[in-house]
């Protein structure tokens, strides 16, 4: 947890607003949360190296704190299957006309089938609260999310669960597993205390989280810094 | 916001302050002018119990009482104060009550926090302080306490009930507080005690929920709140005392920031309204939208037995109106189980035909049939184990248009609704399982006043059975659906 500690307090010496995405799941693996294989890297060379030390595919993107839209930046490179493939892409990523990328993010590719979205916001009344919903691009459009306030009994983390309309989501549906409900509640659980026990962490995303073999992992992560 | 700590609640404080034996209203004058003399009369007219003592530098007399003019010139100790003065001198009128022995005051002034002065606010502040000492303070800019056991009454409640129940409401706003009061009294709700705490300089929501959460006389706890203090220590005491007894929050206004800069998707969704919704599930607290809402769940809370409450029976006529409760049932989560064939059957047989039918709802085809009909449906659909409650619907309009067409003056002359309701009083005692009734009136032009005065009589004579009364069925469910959450989640849990 120290290490945890470590990442925080040097984002908010150095007034970054947020981590980067790697930082973000460095912080999160500390606690106990499941992230991507993933390594930072700053040559060609290195991005070879590390997708075939993760094993293909892998994905890489470009990595920086400012960096947190990536997908709109253009600076996504998904299912990439062979060396010269990767090559490729950290060269277009790397040369991005609109913004400078120095250091490129490879990273285990997760197919995962379902994904759900978890994070953490401060309400003016009521504190650090954990939200939990339908992650990817349908966050924002059904906004089937629930909310619960900090600190989290296991109860709430169970119900909050059984809050969203699309609930069933988490069954074993159409041949999938069903989702690990009592991992999903540690998750929970978790990101409200760390909401209550750093007060520089302003909000986290974690999104998507996706399924895969019935188990969450965090495949993007954003973990915003109060640095005002 | 104050910088001062507050301290608990301490329940024999509270108890002299609800229940004061001797009162000082600081702040009448002889000529019957301003809110001191005004909580003076209503305290008269409502019958309080004690001793009050008028204070006011000028001295004098009114209604009858020796108005002093200090404080320290009452003879013996106080109990309790009422506060009405220019707001800079309620400081010291505070100190001098509680070297009086006053265990607490209620602030009716304003011209404090409200004003958004310096001046206002550090006056605010002095009072804090002045509480801080050894003397509770409701207010300021509020109406006050209402008891109906001591009759202390809301600054304008003269006649508010003096009958005791065992609902509470703590609110922000002293209109809600009186608009509660007067409501509760033709809905058949009756209070333990009601506070109207305005800007809550040192007792409010928190504090006064954590004291009625172990109130004996308190059974159902409401509340109106525009935003809350410290939210943190607000949800624990929620969470806590609504483990205990069902607390059913109104949350008026919106506090929304809006315009606050977020980075994540998680805070730009985890609006104001949105948080409060969560919060208030977590704590397994009611939430209702607007004060006919929360009367409703009140009284019913305070009138069923305390379980939760599935399947559901209604009896009553017209196809449409059984539609109708389909519908809402499901909204609330409720269920119209289909009653078992051999119980319809025998309803079937008992009905009225044509038109009739007894599935659930159990359709009566005709809005005149007599109490005994409707009696043994009752009976009968309640032998259905999957019926849990029961509501009437009972469509007394129709009678005027029968004593119209029969050339009977008096609607009256020609309703049943005394049997009915003795009728209704067996089903409940015979079953053990709670009857609703429903007294819709669609005829309510001035020429029909006779039938709404009837309707009136006959909610009460149905409440003084504590046989709950709704104006519509819709409402009946929601509150239904209040009460079933709560103890279905209290049990889950």
């Amino acid at each position: 947890m120290k290490g945890a500690m470590n990442i925080i307090e040097e984002a908010v010496k150095r007034g970054a607003k947020t981590l980067s995405e790697h930082e973000s799941k460095l912080f999160l693996a500390e606690h106990g949360i499941a992230v991507t294989r993933e390594v930072v890297v700053s040559t060609e060379e290195n991005a070879v190296l590390a997708a075939e030390d993760i094993g293909y595919p892998v994905v890489l993107k470009g990595s920086g704190e400012a960096l947190s839209h990536k997908t709109e930046m253009n600076l996504i490179a998904i299912d990439m299957r062979s060396e010269a493939e990767v090559r490729e892409a950290f060269q277009r990523l790397t040369s991005n006309p609109e913004v400078t990328v120095e250091e490129v993010l490879v990273q285990q590719m997760v197919k995962g089938d379902r994904e759900l979205v978890i994070g953490l916001t401060r309400d003016d009344q009521f504190g650090p609260c954990v939200m939990f919903g339908l992650g990817g691009i349908f966050t924002e459009i059904l906004e089937d999310i629930s909310f619960r306030v900090a600190p989290l009994r296991r109860v709430d983390a169970m119900e909050m669960m059984d809050d969203i309309r699309g609930k069933k989501i988490l069954d074993a549906v159409r041949g999938k597993a069903s989702v690990d409900r009592e991992v999903l509640a540690d998750i929970l659980v978790s990101l409200g205390q760390i909401g209550l026990d750093y007060e520089k962490i302003r909000e986290i995303d974690i999104n998507p989280l996706k399924i895969l073999d019935g188990k969450p992992i965090a495949v993007d992560a954003l973990v915003v810094i109060d640095n005002e | 916001m104050t910088c001062v700590e507050r301290a608990p609640a301490d329940a024999h404080d509270l108890e002299k302050i609800f229940n004061p034996k001797r009162v000082a209203i600081v702040g009448v004058s002889s000529n019957g002018m301003g809110f001191g003399a005004g909580i003076l009369s209503s305290l008269l007219a409502i019958g309080f119990e004690g001793k009050i003592y008028p204070v006011n530098p000028k001295g004098g007399e009114f209604l009858g009482l020796r108005i002093y003019s200090e404080v320290s010139e009452i003879p013996g100790e106080i109990d309790f104060a009422i506060i009405s003065i220019p707001a800079q001198n309620v400081p010291a009128a505070l100190d001098a009550c509680r070297k009086k022995g006053a265990a607490g005051a209620e602030i009716l002034s304003a011209g404090f926090r409200e004003t958004a002065t310096p001046e206002g606010i550090a006056l605010e502040e002095e009072i804090l302080e002045e509480a801080r000492k050894g003397i509770r303070v409701i207010g300021p800019n509020c109406f006050g306490i209402y008891s109906p056991k001591s009759g202390l009454t809301l600054l304008p409640g003269p006649d508010l009930s003096r009958e005791s129940g065992e609902v509470a409401f703590l609110s922000q706003s002293g209109g809600m507080a009186i608009d509660f009061g007067q409501m509760g009294k033709w809905m058949g709700v009756r209070f333990s005690k009601v506070v109207s705490f305005g800007n809550g300089v040192d007792l409010r929501e928190s504090e006064l929920l954590d004291f009625l959460g172990d109130d004996p006389e308190t059974g159902v706890i409401t509340m109106y709140v525009e935003g809350v203090e410290k939210g943190s220590d607000f949800f624990g005491v929620l969470r806590k005392v609504a483990e205990e007894k069902p607390v059913i929050v109104y949350k008026g206004g919106l506090s929304d920031a809006g315009s606050k800069a977020v980075e994540s998707h998680t805070a730009s969704m985890g609006g104001s309204e949105r948080i409060w919704g969560s919060a208030l599930r977590q704590c397994n607290a009611a939430q209702v939208h607007g004060l006919e809402e929360m009367a409703e769940a009140s009284l019913i809370f305070s009138l069923l037995p305390p379980r939760s409450y599935e399947g559901i029976s209604v009896v009553g006529g017209g196809g449409a109106l059984g539609v109708a409760a389909c519908d809402a049932a499901e909204t609330y989560g409720l269920k119209l189980p289909i009653l078992d064939k051999k119980i319809s059957d025998r309803i079937m047989s008992i009905l009225p035909k044509p038109g009739s039918s007894a599935f659930n709802p159990v359709d009566v085809a005709n809005p005149l049939v007599p109490p005994q009909i409707l009696k043994d449906t009752l009976l009968l659909a309640a032998e259905d184990d999957k019926i849990d409650l029961q509501i009437l619907i009972q469509l007394l309009y129709h009678y005027k248009s029968l004593a119209m067409a029969l050339g009977v003056d008096s609607v009256r002359d020609v309703t049943p609704y005394r049997e009915l309701a003795d009728s209704v009083e067996e089903v409940v005692d015979k079953t053990g399982k709670p009857v609703i009734i429903v007294l819709p009136n669609n005829k309510r032009e001035l020429q029909c006043m006779d039938l709404e005065e009837m309707i009136r009589d006959a909610r009460d004579i149905f409440l003084k059975k504590k046989i709950p009364v709704f104006d519509d069925l819709f409402d009946a469910l929601r509150a239904i659906h209040h009460v079933s959450k709560y103890y279905a989640i209290k049990q889950r849990r």
